[in-house]
């Protein structure tokens, strides 16, 4: 064999390793960004949810809470504010002001021992801690999945791939630090 | 955010040594095999052409009744929705997976006292999640959570799948070495005597067989044991509460079992805790590292 030869040889495997390593980063990094796509719409679900399940909580709760007025019109204003956010920072200060709402509603009560009785209550109860859950980790992985992407992209060698493909750092979402500890209703 | 970045590395760490030790197994499985022929046909290529394909479809079968024999063997039921302990459980479980990014497994329950719980699955899809009574009953919803990141964890990384190859892998080289052993006793290694070979070179291949078995139960242990370090670092991820579950392991640890385990031992190392043992005992044989370590690790992230 002589020098062109291997030299020929050379080139070709060079641009092969390099073809390869471009078409698992570009697959790496749609597949990141889909994640965040299907994290969002999850997050989304569990707000829908929760929102749905409000109504019958209200109608479980009025007969028994006749004196909370203040308490339960929380409840129904921060329902509408998620019904009507446009934006998900919104949506997510909405969602804030619901648990908020719903803490308080769930403390008053605590003042009923016939609502507490309430199998239907009870059951309200449990399904609205576990979608307020759902929705901390739901948010939780979005911004874990933010993060993998914006490592991906920020980091060599995916930064040259991100640049070609028009790729750009994406937001985390603004969680406050007490919105983590808020969705644990006590029982 | 500095917390994060060491939760990371403890996950990068636990990674690379599980690759490292996997690839220490697959060599001793290649070398019994070589061993094999080299004894038996003085030509160590001869052995592949049996060996392999042998080994593989064993590996395949056991792979492949997996889940069943699993179930079966704790003696679990599919939860009930309607009493509410149950109930609480899917609820987590639920959580674990969106946290996890995952399809929710369905979700078990094993009557016992003891607290435990295990994962089983052969990919992410068709997962299963099983939690024993006791520990519904005895553990807080934050302790509960904590073991549940833990299972979750192991299927996210694809713990299953590792452990019951693995274990596949220990039980067929067990089954050549046998043979191997037998025959070597009863049949003076037939062939063999014929051409004298390289004596030393016998001599390693005989040692080999003899000690891979022992060899490839203790890498299979140390797999086990470094794939329970990662589901703590990874459970404790998902739920962003180390303490949640180094709370269950004192309680798991506390927590006097009464009437015999069920389950088989061969899935012991798909439990939270060995259900078989009591676990302070720190030993090269344990499938599960020393829960007072566990502890320690989870409280320093």
């Amino acid at each position: 064999m002589d020098i062109l030869t291997i030299g020929i040889i050379l080139v070709v495997l060079i641009l092969v390793i390099v073809l390869l390593v471009f078409l698992s980063y570009y697959n790496k990094i749609i597949r990141l960004e889909n994640r965040i796509d299907n994290s969002w719409a999850q997050i989304d679900v569990q707000l829908k949810r929760r929102a749905d399940l409000i109504p019958n909580l209200m109608e479980t709760v009025k007969g028994y809470m006749k004196h909370e007025k203040e308490v339960l019109e929380n409840v129904t204003k921060a329902r509408s504010a998620i019904m009507s956010a446009k934006t998900p920072q919104k949506n997510i200060e909405a969602d804030n002001m619901l648990t908020g709402a719903l803490k308080s509603l769930f403390a008053v009560a605590e003042n009923y021992p016939d609502l507490k009785a309430n199998q239907n209550f009870l059951n309200l109860q449990d399904e609205l801690t576990h979608t307020e859950d759902k929705i901390a980790y739901s948010r939780q992985h979005y911004n874990d999945s933010v993060l993998s992407f914006n490592n991906t992209i920020e980091t060599f060698p995916g930064i040259i791939f991100a640049k070609r493909m028009g790729k750009k750092e994406q937001e985390m979402l603004q969680i406050p630090e007490a919105a983590r500890e808020l969705p644990k209703v006590k029982f | 955010m500095a917390k994060q970045m060491l939760l990371e590395d403890h996950i990068r760490k636990n990674k690379r040594n599980t690759v490292l030790i996997c690839t220490f197994m697959a060599l001793l499985f290649l070398g019994v095999i070589f061993a094999f022929g080299y004894i038996y046909f003085r030509n160590p290529y001869i052995a592949l052409i049996f060996g392999l394909p042998i080994a593989l479809v064993y590996i395949a079968i056991t792979y492949s009744f997996s889940v069943q024999t699993v179930l079966s063997a704790a003696k679990a039921r599919p939860s009930n929705p309607h009493v509410r302990e149950e109930k609480l459980l899917i609820y987590k479980v639920e959580e674990m997976a969106i946290a996890a990014g995952l399809p929710t497994p369905k979700v078990y329950v094993q009557d016992s006292d003891n607290i435990n719980a295990f994962a089983t699955g052969k990919k992410p899809e068709n997962s299963v999640i099983c939690a024993t009574t006791g520990a519904l009953r005895k553990l807080k919803p934050d302790e509960l959570e904590g073991v549940m990141g833990h299972e979750m964890s192991h299927i996210q990384n694809h713990d299953i799948l590792i452990a019951t190859v693995t274990l596949a892998v220990v039980g067929s080289i067990a089954l050549i070495s046998e043979i191997l052993f037998y025959s070597l006793f009863w049949g003076g290694a037939g062939r063999g005597r014929k051409n004298e070979g390289n004596a030393i070179l016998l001599v390693i291949a005989i040692l080999l067989v003899i000690l891979a078995p022992i060899f490839s139960r203790l890498t299979y242990l140390a797999i086990s044991r470094k794939r329970e370090y990662l589901a703590d670092a990874n459970g404790a991820r998902l739920t962003r509460n180390p303490e949640g579950l180094a709370k269950a392991l004192e309680k798991i640890k506390n927590d006097i079992p009464r009437g015999k385990p069920k389950g088989s031992k061969t899935v012991a190392p798909l439990y939270i805790a060995n259900p078989f043992k009591r676990q302070n005992i720190n030993s090269i044989w344990s499938t599960h590292p020393p829960v007072d370590e566990r502890i320690r690790r989870l409280r320093s992230m």
